[in-house]
């Protein structure tokens, strides 16, 4: 009987690994096809989905206790709400151009001229 | 009397559960600080997504993509370490899991190492010597090392864990039961996942260009 519960085990995890590198090569293939926005949308919905198969499968979430997965939400959604929030600070900001490159790179941000290697 | 100890007992039986209880809640600590960088990530793209996408072409897709198969394929046998935990006479896979999961991180940290190697003499450390002018450019590999070398210090953090409970499984002690099994687990799965969600971040940006 315990042999038994631990092949369904083991089946599961084989079954959710192949899954989870089919999704990487997936993944991995859509990055050379160009799709526009869609090539950062696929890629972080295969994220999202293997991150959810490795939640729900290896780390047991459907196995576990009401508290966790409040816990497990909890975390998901203050993150979602601090990502959006940041999100509206920046969007509606001007961007300052160049603040943060070194002043080697300056000239061909504002000017559009190539930047000059300096002597180093 | 009684009514004071009843509470006690129940806690008792429920201290393993507690305890991945409180790594559930350590590893939502974990999120919000790996969030702060995907913050600066979303911003920097945004602001400079042409640069972002040259400087990712400039990332080893190769030594990126096979990391991320190590990663999984390790989550994959330390979850089959948890499923033999809970079968005492399972002891020796248990362990030789838990032994072949750390291997597997240290593996990763080895190609990781190369891969710094090559971005060395690529000029590819946000250093006086960068190499790419593309504005923006610096700013993603500024944030690729910070977050893989956070990423590389959690891991390297794991694999010793790993390593003590492989070892104290295998010598036959008492203290890595299931649930302490498990909760080192759950550990080592939100490693995994930070590297899941930093693959397509740091090494697929318009590789088709």
């Amino acid at each position: 009987m315990k042999q038994t519960t631990l092949r369904e085990h083991a089946r599961v995890v084989v079954i959710a690994w192949a899954v989870l590198l089919a999704l990487m090569l997936t993944s991995l293939g859509s990055a050379y096809l160009d799709l526009g926005a869609g090539n950062v949308v696929a890629g972080l919905v295969i994220a999202f989905v293997k991150s959810a198969i490795v939640l729900w499968l290896f780390m047991r979430l459907r196995k576990s206790s009401a508290t966790v997965r409040i816990v497990a939400a909890t975390a998901l959604a203050t993150l979602l709400i601090l990502l959006a929030l940041s999100g509206v600070d920046y969007a509606t900001r001007t961007s300052e151009p160049a603040a943060f490159q070194s002043p080697r790179q300056a000239p061909s941000f504002v000017g559009g001229k190539p930047a000059t290697q300096q002597t180093r | 009397m009684s009514a004071i100890a009843a509470p006690a007992l129940a806690a008792a039986d429920d201290a393993p559960r507690t305890a991945q209880l409180g790594m559930w809640i350590f590893l939502g600590t974990e999120v919000l600080f790996f969030g702060g960088l995907f913050v600066a990530y979303a911003v920097g793209r945004a602001h400079w997504p042409h640069g972002f996408a040259v400087a990712s072409r400039h990332t080893d897709v190769v030594l990126g993509t096979v990391n991320t198969a190590v990663l999984l394929t390790s989550s994959a046998i330390v979850a089959f370490a948890v499923a033999c935990a809970d079968h005492p006479a399972q002891r020796r896979w248990t362990a030789l899991a838990l032994w072949a999961t750390a291997a597997l991180g240290v593996v990763f940290l080895a190609i990781k190492g190369v891969e710094y190697a090559h971005e060395w003499s690529e000029h590819l450390f946000p250093l006086a010597d960068f190499a790419l002018t593309e504005p923006g450019a610096e700013l993603f590999w500024v944030l690729y090392f910070v977050m893989t070398i956070l990423h590389s210090v959690h891991l390297l953090i794991g694999i010793v864990g790993v390593a003590a409970f492989a070892r104290a499984t295998g010598a036959g002690k008492s203290w890595p039961t299931p649930g302490r099994v498990d909760t080192m687990a759950l550990y080592w799965h939100f490693v995994d996942i930070v590297w899941i969600v930093l693959y397509p971040l740091l090494y697929l940006v318009e590789r088709h260009a």
